[in-house]
């Protein structure tokens, strides 16, 4: 867990325009064919517009989602692209017990399947829902987008960047920054003045532009202050909490103990009942 | 064949009651191993919207607040040297130990891979609340063991073993304290990370002290409930004397759990308390039933006197506890627009065996072993002659029993 | 297209009227989107909000088949508002030409009309000529009767007010758009206008084509960057299938078919080459006799002689139609004996397939060739019908996919690109050059042993594409190319250039007509030479930073990236657009620099070899006024075959020229609301290709029908429910889709809704449901046959089939 050494700036990063996605779903086939991953059984639409598969689940890593809906009698027909957003500072990485989720130095936060134990905690801590369980299985894992870092190890784009006509732009976190700035200064009125996962969960290493407010696209509003930074303001208190309850529990009954000996000995002397009832003690017993 | 037929015969003997908990944690057992047939997915009603159900939220999350009592209890009369309620000490560990094991066996059910679940010893991730609640729970676990071996060491007569626990029992309250302190809290801990997944009226930093706190008079009121019941139903002394003291304990330390509590949510969240009107009601049924009703009940020494009060109050306690911990691992989880979870009938076949198991275990421990019974003025623990011949040899001996 | 994919990159605004490139041809919008992103506006006409809409600065809503009204709107816009790039129009149009007074055109119907044959006399629209035959002009364009004055004339009754009560768009929004486009007639600005399948499928489709490319060329906007009429194709290689002769109209190079009074090679050359005495006029299709000698030559080799008329006889003559519609009338007549259907899937892609599934049923044999079970290969137990009653004898012939053979694929841009084999055909599954192979070598060996009626077109053809197990694609791609059968020396100016027989003629300017060339499809000449294939060329240099890529894959002809590239630049060869310039002429150097400009010849304004730059058309000037066509030649509204509103331009209701099938019907009683079929991203056609894929399926699993929801309302239909789609032809049932990005339109006051649905749907594959050309009329356009699959009249009901 060092991610806090590691130099975000670098890492591989995605800049998700939607204003530029057109929702063909390029990106969401081409994830489920790198990863060889099953077909959902769906039926109709689960959601607005042509949206599906209804989830994402351990058979989909990524998805488009639909918004269908009319603003001030303009329609509004706006895709965006579901995934993990490798977090800087990954809250599924910081709570599992058995460090199987790891930031890569590369960027994306992936998955050492044969260390996870499947106590799903990393589920409830990723502040957006993205670990996904494999619920069908009797000794199940966790599944969720792994950044497609086989690719990038061999100096590929991720299999859905390499899909994207037009959304995707990948690189260098510094670099897509750059970009996303440039984009919303050029074009103020195509965008909403927001770079989604800049800040979000303390910085992410996916990266989204606007046109409509985020809210309004169901972006989750998330914190900026990285999530394991919660836990961690308690969780650092543990050797301090151990050794003051532990010292001070010692302390305590050391003390009450010496009252108790002292007033003994005062007991003793002042009377016989002790010796007496040593010998009750055994006779019980006998 | 006849081991079996002894068993029966004994079953058979049992009370009515004894045999529908037998009942129930069979059929308990029999839909865990549905569970590790046909997986979670099929057993439970969980999915990935509800990651974690019943099973966490009482089997783990409630379950180790309800066994809090061996903790409490040690620090109360061997730290805080209160020696006239070491009478409670032992049932209280055996329910804890009972509790934790039961911990156990519920947190191996959940696990994906509980064949794996050593792993926690060998890939240590400190940033984990659950690295180090399963820590301790293991470390605890071993401590309730040690302390549970005493009235065994006594049924069984071993003496020796006896005296290095006896010499042992002080480290190991402390220990039991510091540890349960840390894991207890830690479970708070847990749900420090879901900032934007936990409702304000439960998200704050000091969840952890809460939960640690809420431990602690959790501990106590089980204790108070534990006794009264097994004095009325297992025939066992009136104990209502000595769980006055307990009794007094309480107002103080749920006065403290609720300024902290208030406090906090008062102080220390962000953003809106009362936009959820099902969720308020909810916190506001734990507040009450569960910390100021009792409270307030505690205050007046007559009710504090009345076994039947210190019943109801303890009872109201233990509500309000639970009732906590489901509102933060589960109810105050749920986003406005999701679907609500409910458990599946396996999935409570499996959580109704382990409380009737507990409750089991609870009976038939206390009908074969030195529990309740047990006085420690009483319990010789000289050291029997025969052991008097070499040092070296004591040793042995107690190693080899320890082990 | 004119232009080519990337070149969207270089406008400054894109109108898609009647396509959705965002969701059939996503990848367009790389380049669409790199538009927008150097300030270019994307404007979408559709009847619905489309994923394109959504991406665009402008939408605006159209009713299904008045894309005449709106584009003649637009005409009319910038003729009133002075608009049009004046000097493209005067010098590259024929504006200025002067057209016979016998030209007329009263209340919606032009002159020369027999009303017997439903046909007109085209000859009555001819240019008014001068002496030495060439066509009078009038620079000055006022002549009442020339061009641009009738032009005017016909338009001015497209008033905004008149198209808006036409096409049901809002006003504003019709402003906007035609502000915004309009504004592209500037010398600086360059203006494209992308179209597909709502423009085409439409009983005046080809009159919408011209409707687009007359606005173009009035706001001087073809055969310059970023500008163009620009189909967007469809099928991946359906631009190779038509450039080598896929339609029953024409040979391979887009030289006509031979009709039945052509009967030898001099009668069809005399025919069929147009003629020209402008001296500034190239006339490209002057060397018509050349490319019909080389391709029967390719043909026929060596039994191809002067002395046999290069085997001219034995080419079918054609008489009358034989486009697909006739083909499933007449198969439904029982008059056709067999079918092969090679990579198409009639059961489910043509109008009316209810008819086309009982037509099939009256063969006697059926080859399918195909990568799939379709619904034609199992007609005979589609559901409904008991495979008893159906005698047919099907055959079904794997194909193998397109990863699983080499060869090349000719882009909408005409960029022939080179294809690898990338697996192994699966299974049993070969090539479609092997099973032609396999064809031609079986029937010609029964012909050789058995003899026939008329063996000799089969028994006499030249093919030689390797003896080994698969055919050589190479020796067919540089047969296309075409080879010299003899030695030559070819003088071309000032060089000399020897050739040895065998070697591969470098461009088809070379090609020749007394049978010392061959060459499979003179437009592919250039594509294979001695330099190799020039198909797979994959350096992607740019130097004129147009992305134009002169040396990725090949492009036809030529090698010409952007065709009539000299109309963008004026007389002298200046570019009009200094900023963009895509070819110039260097008057020092005496040659044009930037992409292979259309001919060699100095500019226009070079009195003695400077040339006219619409060098396709004889009198080498883009044709605003059309002269060949079947129904007229300025386009003029009409409404589409079933249609819920009078014609409000003229008393003439439907085109003239288009005859009407029976079971058509616009009884507004009961069928109330106008249908429309479309494509979308997630499936493929007739679906055989992803109705196969589960991954596809996962994401469109439903035949579904998109409703407004006031319609929704008014009939009680919630998203989700099954409803029941009713026309003249026939009954479907889908799920309902209530969207306010369909609303209904305002027709004569009324508001009129729409029903809209895919066709991908059918009874084979993983995912079925019902086939949304069971609605639609056997009815196409007047030129082309294309079937009105855009514009019908339905009712809907709620509850599936079965309620
Ligand atoms: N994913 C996918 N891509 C494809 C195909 C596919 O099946 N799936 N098919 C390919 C083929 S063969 C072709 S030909 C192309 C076709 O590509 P497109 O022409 O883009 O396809 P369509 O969806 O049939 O029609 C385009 C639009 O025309 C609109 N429309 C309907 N009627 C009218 C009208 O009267 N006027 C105007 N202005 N618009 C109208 C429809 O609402 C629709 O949005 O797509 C190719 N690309
Ligand atoms: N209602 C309605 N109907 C329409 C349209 C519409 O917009 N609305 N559009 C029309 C248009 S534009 C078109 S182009 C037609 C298309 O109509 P079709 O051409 O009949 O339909 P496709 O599904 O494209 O059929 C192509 C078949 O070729 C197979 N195939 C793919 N690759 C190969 C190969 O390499 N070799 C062989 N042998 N087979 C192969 C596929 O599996 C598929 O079954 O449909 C028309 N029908
Ligand atoms: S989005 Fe969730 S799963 Fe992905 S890295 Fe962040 S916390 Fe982990
Ligand atoms: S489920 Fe696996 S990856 Fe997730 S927190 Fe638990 S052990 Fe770690
Ligand atoms: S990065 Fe790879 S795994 Fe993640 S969504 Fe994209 S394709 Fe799927
Ligand atoms: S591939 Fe790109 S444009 Fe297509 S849906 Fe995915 S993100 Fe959007
Ligand atoms: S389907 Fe193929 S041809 Fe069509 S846009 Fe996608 S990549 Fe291009
Ligand atoms: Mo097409």
């Amino acid at each position: 867990m060092s991610s806090a050494d590691m130099d975000v700036t670098k890492h591989k990063t995605f800049l998700i325009d939607t204003t530029k996605c057109t929702g063909c779903r390029g990106c969401q086939v081409a994830c489920k064919q790198w990863n060889q991953l099953k077909a959902e059984k769906t039926v109709f639409f689960s959601g607005e517009g042509y949206q599906n598969p209804p989830a994402m689940t351990e058979h989909t890593f990524t998805r488009i989602k639909f918004r269908d809906y009319e603003k001030n009698g303009q329609n509004e027909f706006a895709f965006y692209k579901e995934m993990c957003m490798h977090c800087n500072e990954p809250a599924c990485a910081s709570v599992c017990p058995v460090g199987a989720f790891v930031k890569s130095p590369e960027g994306p936060v992936i998955y050492n399947a044969s260390r996870c134990i499947g106590c799903r905690f990393c589920m409830i801590a990723c502040p957006f829902g993205i670990p996904k369980y494999e619920w069908s299985k009797a000794f199940p894992l966790v599944k969720k987008c792994t950044g497609c870092y086989s690719r990038i190890k061999e100096g590929l784009e991720p299999a859905c960047a390499t899909a994207c006509p037009t959304a995707i732009t990948y690189g260098s976190r510094e670099e897509m920054i750059k970009e996303a700035e440039r984009r919303l200064k050029n074009r103020p009125q195509r965008y909403f003045q927001a770079i989604y996962g800049k800040e979000e969960a303390g910085g992410t290493s996916i990266l989204y532009l606007t046109h409509q407010p985020l809210d309004e696209l169901g972006f989750k509003k998330v914190t900026t202050r990285p999530l394991p930074s919660y836990t961690w303001q308690a969780l650092r208190l543990v050797p301090g909490i151990f050794l003051t309850m532990g010292g001070g529990l010692s302390l305590l009954s050391w003390f009450n103990h010496r009252k108790e000996r002292i007033r003994q000995e005062e007991g003793f002397k002042n009377s016989k009942v002790q010796p007496e009832k040593k010998d009750e003690m055994k006779g019980d017993n006998q | 064949m006849t081991a079996a037929k002894i068993i029966i015969n004994e079953i058979k003997g049992y009370h009515r009651f004894l045999q529908f908990m037998i009942a129930l944690v069979v059929i308990g057992a029999l839909a865990s191993m549905v569970r590790f047939i046909f997986g979670l997915g099929v057993t439970t009603n969980l999915n990935d919207t509800y990651p974690w159900g019943l099973w966490i939220s009482f089997d783990v999350v409630t379950a180790v607040p309800l066994a809090a009592g061996a903790f409490t209890l040690g620090a109360i009369v061997h730290c805080f040297h209160i020696k006239k309620l070491e009478p409670l000490v032992r049932p209280a560990i055996v329910t804890g130990f009972l509790g934790y094991s039961l911990v156990c066996i519920g947190l191996l059910l959940d696990l994906g891979q509980p064949q794996r679940g050593w792993h926690t010893m060998v890939y240590w991730n400190v940033h984990s609340p659950m690295f180090e609640v399963s820590m301790c729970v293991m470390a605890y676990t071993t401590v309730l063991f040690l302390e549970f071996l005493s009235p065994v060491c006594e049924k069984f007569g071993y003496h020796m073993p006896l005296r290095v626990l006896r010499w042992l029992e002080m480290p190991l309250v402390i220990a039991a304290a510091s540890i349960s302190t840390l894991h207890q809290s830690s479970l708070g801990t847990f749900f420090l990370i879901a900032v934007d997944k936990l409702h304000n009226l439960w998200y704050n930093p000091l969840l952890p002290l809460q939960f640690w706190m809420s431990a602690i008079f959790t501990g106590i009121s089980i204790i108070i409930l534990e006794a009264t019941m097994v004095h009325r139903y297992l025939g066992q002394p009136d104990e209502s004397e000595l769980l006055e003291i307990l009794a007094k304990i309480l107002p103080w330390v749920l006065a403290v759990y609720l300024a902290v509590k208030v406090g906090a949510v008062a102080f220390l969240t962000h953003g809106s308390l009362f936009d959820r009107p099902g969720l308020l009601a909810l916190f506001a049924a734990e507040v009450l039933i569960g910390v100021i009703i009792p409270m307030l009940m505690f205050m007046k020494q007559s009710n504090r006197e009345d076994s039947r009060m210190q019943l109801r109050g303890a009872g109201m306690v233990i509500f309000g506890v639970i009732l906590n911990r489901f509102n933060v691992s589960m109810f105050g989880m749920i986003q406005p627009d999701q679907v609500i979870y409910y458990p599946s009938v396996t999935e409570s076949l499996v959580t109704i065996g382990i409380i009737a198991g507990h409750i089991l275990f609870f009976v038939l421990l206390a009908k074969y072993f030195p529990i309740f019974e047990h006085h420690p003025e009483t319990v010789d623990y000289s050291m029997p002659d025969h052991f008097h011949a070499t040092e070296a040899h004591e040793h042995d001996q107690g190693k080899g029993v320890e082990a | 297209m004119t232009n080519h994919w990337n070149d969207l990159k270089n406008s400054d605004c894109i109108l898609a009227i009647g396509c959705n490139p965002a969701e059939n041809h996503p990848i367009s919008f790389k380049w669409i989107e790199e538009a927008i992103d150097n300030g270019g506006k994307l404007i979408a006409v559709d009847p619905r909000y489309t994923r394109t809409a959504s991406k665009s600065d402008i939408y605006a809503q159209i009713r299904p088949g008045t894309d005449i009204a709106f584009l003649g709107g637009l005409i009319n816009y910038a003729l009133q508002n002075n608009l049009t790039h004046e000097e493209y129009v005067r010098e590259y149009t024929n504006a200025a030409f002067l057209v016979t007074e016998k030209y007329d055109f009263q209340d919606g119907m032009f002159c020369s009309f027999d009303d017997q044959e439903k046909t007109y006399d085209p000859k009555a629209w001819a240019y008014a000529v001068d002496g030495a035959g060439n066509p009078k002009k009038d620079m000055s364009m006022k002549d009442p009767n020339c061009v641009y004055q009738l032009l005017k004339k016909h338009f001015e009754r497209y008033d905004v007010d008149k198209v808006c009560a036409i096409t049901g768009t809002k006003k504003e929004d019709y402003l906007a758009v035609a502000k915004a486009f309009c504004g592209t007639g500037r010398p600086d600005k360059a203006g494209t206008i992308l179209y597909a399948m709502g423009i085409t499928q439409s009983t005046h489709g080809t009159q919408n084509v011209r409707a687009v490319a007359m606005l173009q060329m009035l706001l001087g906007n073809i055969g310059i960057a970023g500008g163009g009429v620009n189909a967007l194709r469809g099928e991946s290689n359906v631009q190779g299938s038509t450039d080598y002769g896929l339609l029953f109209h024409i040979l391979p190079g887009y030289l006509k078919s031979p009709e039945f009074d052509n009967t030898d090679l001099k009668g069809y050359l005399e025919k069929w080459t147009p003629k020209t005495k402008d001296p500034k006029s190239a006339n490209w299709w002057g060397n018509t006799p050349k490319y019909t000698v080389s391709l029967l030559k390719a043909w026929y080799g060596d039994n191809a002689t002067p002395e046999n008329d290069f085997c001219y006889s034995l080419l079918p003559k054609r008489m009358g139609n034989y486009s697909y519609g006739k083909i499933m009338e007449k198969m439904g007549k029982g008059e056709l004996e067999g079918l092969v259907c090679m990579g198409m899937n009639p059961a489910m892609g043509g109008p009316d397939s209810g008819h086309a599934r009982t037509a099939l049923g009256k063969l006697k044999w059926l080859v399918t060739v195909d990568l799939w079970e379709t619904e034609t290969s199992i007609f005979w137990k589609r559901p409904g019908v008991n495979p008893k009653d159906i005698q047919t004898e099907v055959f079904m012939l794997p194909a193998a996919s397109s990863v699983e053979k080499e060869g090349s694929i000719s882009n909408s841009g005409r960029w022939a690109q080179w294809r690898y084999a990338a697996v192994q055909p699966v299974g049993e599954s070969r090539s479609d050059l092997h099973i032609i192979d396999q064809f031609h070598k079986r029937v010609k060996a029964l012909y050789e042993k058995q003899g026939g009626a008329f063996p000799d077109p089969i028994t006499k053809l030249s093919w030689n594409y390797g003896n080994g197990h698969e055919p050589d694609v190479h020796l067919v791609a540089k047969e296309i190319n075409g080879y010299f059968t003899k030695d030559m020396t070819i003088v071309d100016k000032d060089k000399t250039l020897e050739f040895k027989k065998g070697d591969q003629v470098p461009m088809f300017k070379y090609l020749q007509d007394d049978g010392s060339t061959v060459s499979g499809c003179w437009i592919y000449c250039g594509s294979y030479t001695k330099d190799g294939n020039q198909m797979a060329r994959r350096d992607d240099g740019d130097p004129t930073g147009l992305g134009l890529y002169p040396k990725w894959s090949w492009c036809w002809p030529v090698n010409r990236r952007i065709i009539y590239n000299r109309a963008s630049v004026n007389p002298k060869g200046e570019p009009f657009n200094p900023k963009r310039p895509l070819i110039a002429w260097d008057a020092t150097e005496k040659k044009w620099k930037g992409d292979v400009p259309d001919g060699p010849w100095p500019p226009m304004a070079d009195d003695k070899e400077g040339k006219y730059p619409f060098i396709m058309v004889p009198e080498g000037h883009g044709r605003l006024y059309g002269l060949d066509l079947k129904d007229g030649p300025f386009p003029e509204h009409y409404e589409p075959v079933e249609s819920p509103a009078k014609n409000m331009l003229s008393k003439v209701q439907n085109n003239p020229v288009v005859k009407l099938p029976k079971n058509v019907s616009s009884d507004l009683g009961k069928f109330p609301f106008i249908g429309t079929t479309y494509r979308m991203t997630e499936h493929w056609q007739t679906g055989g290709m992803t109705r196969s894929l589960p991954w596809l399926v996962e994401l469109v699993p439903d035949m579904f029908v998109e409703i407004s929801e006031s319609m929704a309302r008014q009939k009680g239909i919630k998203k989700g429910d099954k409803v029941r789609v009713t026309t003249e032809r026939g009954s479907i049932e889908g799920v309902a889709l209530v969207t306010s990005r369909l609303k209904p339109f305002k027709v004569e006051g009324k508001m009129i809704e729409q029903v809209g649905m895919p066709w991908h749907f059918g009874y084979s594959g993983l995912a079925t449901g019902d086939s949304g050309n069971m609605l639609t009329a056997a009815v196409g356009c007047a030129n082309t046959n294309i079937p009105e699959f855009k514009a019908f009249l339905c009712n809907i009901e709620k509850g599936g089939k079965k309620a």
